[in-house]
């Protein structure tokens, strides 16, 4: 799957997620994205450094400045499973706005075509690192990095293109 | 158990069941099985930061280091931050390793079907660090070698372990406990095996 692109379609997926009140839910990005305005956010692995305490970071502070800008929804997505993304969503206490969804089996980063193979450092096939914002399902910016590391993809230059 | 497995095969009166039966008991973890032939070259990975990841160049560990030589009580269960997991199943060792040590175990040691940092995360979590040590087998390859594998997608984990544990002397299996399913803690945990060592 080529990855996607400026002007591509929002690809359909299925993510898990434990809402705020503790119920595992299966969440449709079609159906959360459908007429809105909303931010995906990819990581490489929960509990990793780069994505714990810069990436993700960064768009938890920026949330209410986005959500300003008209952003409806700020997505975190990883190849991780449900319990562990809530759990990593949890030593984020002054988050707000920010849902923390996995994509366990890595299906839809795979639609995305966005897959990284992080095989070698015990992770296994995960997501790369980016942030894409699309507008009723039409992706308008797609800031994808090329491995791990940590340049455009962050909510700074979401905000400088909205 | 190689020989009995000849004989079985050579005999055309013995239903092909008892010949699935009895090739399955020699691959499954079974008392008396050798854990580290069981699984060769498989290796765990210790959890860690991802630091110390960097620093150990994401190392693993062979089997051999864990278990030759020594006296190892194991546990695995399906997955980090999951409930019985952690409300049940971790404290039931934590609070009883000094149980353990009394009765000359040398380790205990947990193993999930995780990647080595999510491991951590959770093992610092639960402040059990000290206590036990924690291996990934981040692609089921050692729970698939002996069999204790599971394929838990409709709860939305994916391929995971079966919740289990085991008393292992120098690599082999002395004691091995499996949980019906998973979600139930009636065999798996540190009480139990600590009356059967």
């Amino acid at each position: 799957m080529a990855p996607i692109a400026v002007g591509d379609a929002l690809p359909d997926g299925t993510l898990g997620w434990f809402d705020e009140n503790d119920q595992l839910q299966q969440v449709s990005i079609h159906g959360i994205g459908a007429g809105k305005k909303i931010v995906l956010v990819g990581v490489p692995g929960a509990f990793t450094p780069t994505c714990s305490s810069q990436h993700v970071p960064g768009f938890i502070k920026s949330a209410e400045e986005l959500k300003s800008k008209g952003i409806d929804e700020i997505l975190v997505i990883s190849v991780n499973d449900p319990y562990v993304m809530k759990a990593w969503a949890k030593t984020y206490a002054e988050n707000k706005y920010v849902k923390f969804l996995a994509d366990g089996s890595g299906s839809y980063t795979h639609a995305l075509g966005l897959e990284l193979d992080l095989t070698e450092k015990g992770l296994g096939l995960r997501s790369r690192r980016y942030a894409i914002f699309a507008d009723d399902l039409k992706v308008k910016v797609a800031n994808i990095e090329e491995g791990g590391a940590f340049t455009i993809s962050g909510a700074d230059e979401i905000l400088k293109a909205l | 158990m190689a020989s009995a497995l000849m004989k079985a095969r050579r005999s055309p009166a013995l239903p092909s069941v008892a010949v699935m039966a009895l090739r399955r008991a020699f691959a499954a973890a079974s008392m008396g099985c050798d854990i580290v032939s069981a699984a060769p070259g498989v290796a765990l990975q210790k959890a860690r930061s991802w630091d110390e990841g960097v620093s150990s160049k994401f190392s693993t560990t062979p089997l051999k280091d864990i278990f030759q030589g020594k006296q190892v009580v194991v546990f695995g269960l399906p997955g980090a931050f999951t409930g019985v997991c952690s409300a049940q199943h971790v404290p039931s060792y934590k609070n009883n390793i000094d149980k353990f040590k009394a009765k000359g175990i040398d380790s205990v040691i947990c193993v999930a079907v995780n990647d080595p940092y999510v491991l951590n995360g959770w093992a610092e979590n639960l402040q059990a660090k000290e206590a036990i040590d924690f291996y990934g087998d981040f692609d089921a390859s050692f729970h698939r070698s002996l069999e204790l594998d599971l394929d838990l997608s409709a709860a939305l984990l994916g391929h995971r372990s079966q919740r289990w544990s085991a008393y292992v002397v120098d690599g082999k299996i002395k004691v091995l406990n499996v949980e019906k399913v998973p979600s139930e803690f009636k065999v798996s945990g540190g009480e139990v095996i600590l009356g059967q060592i």
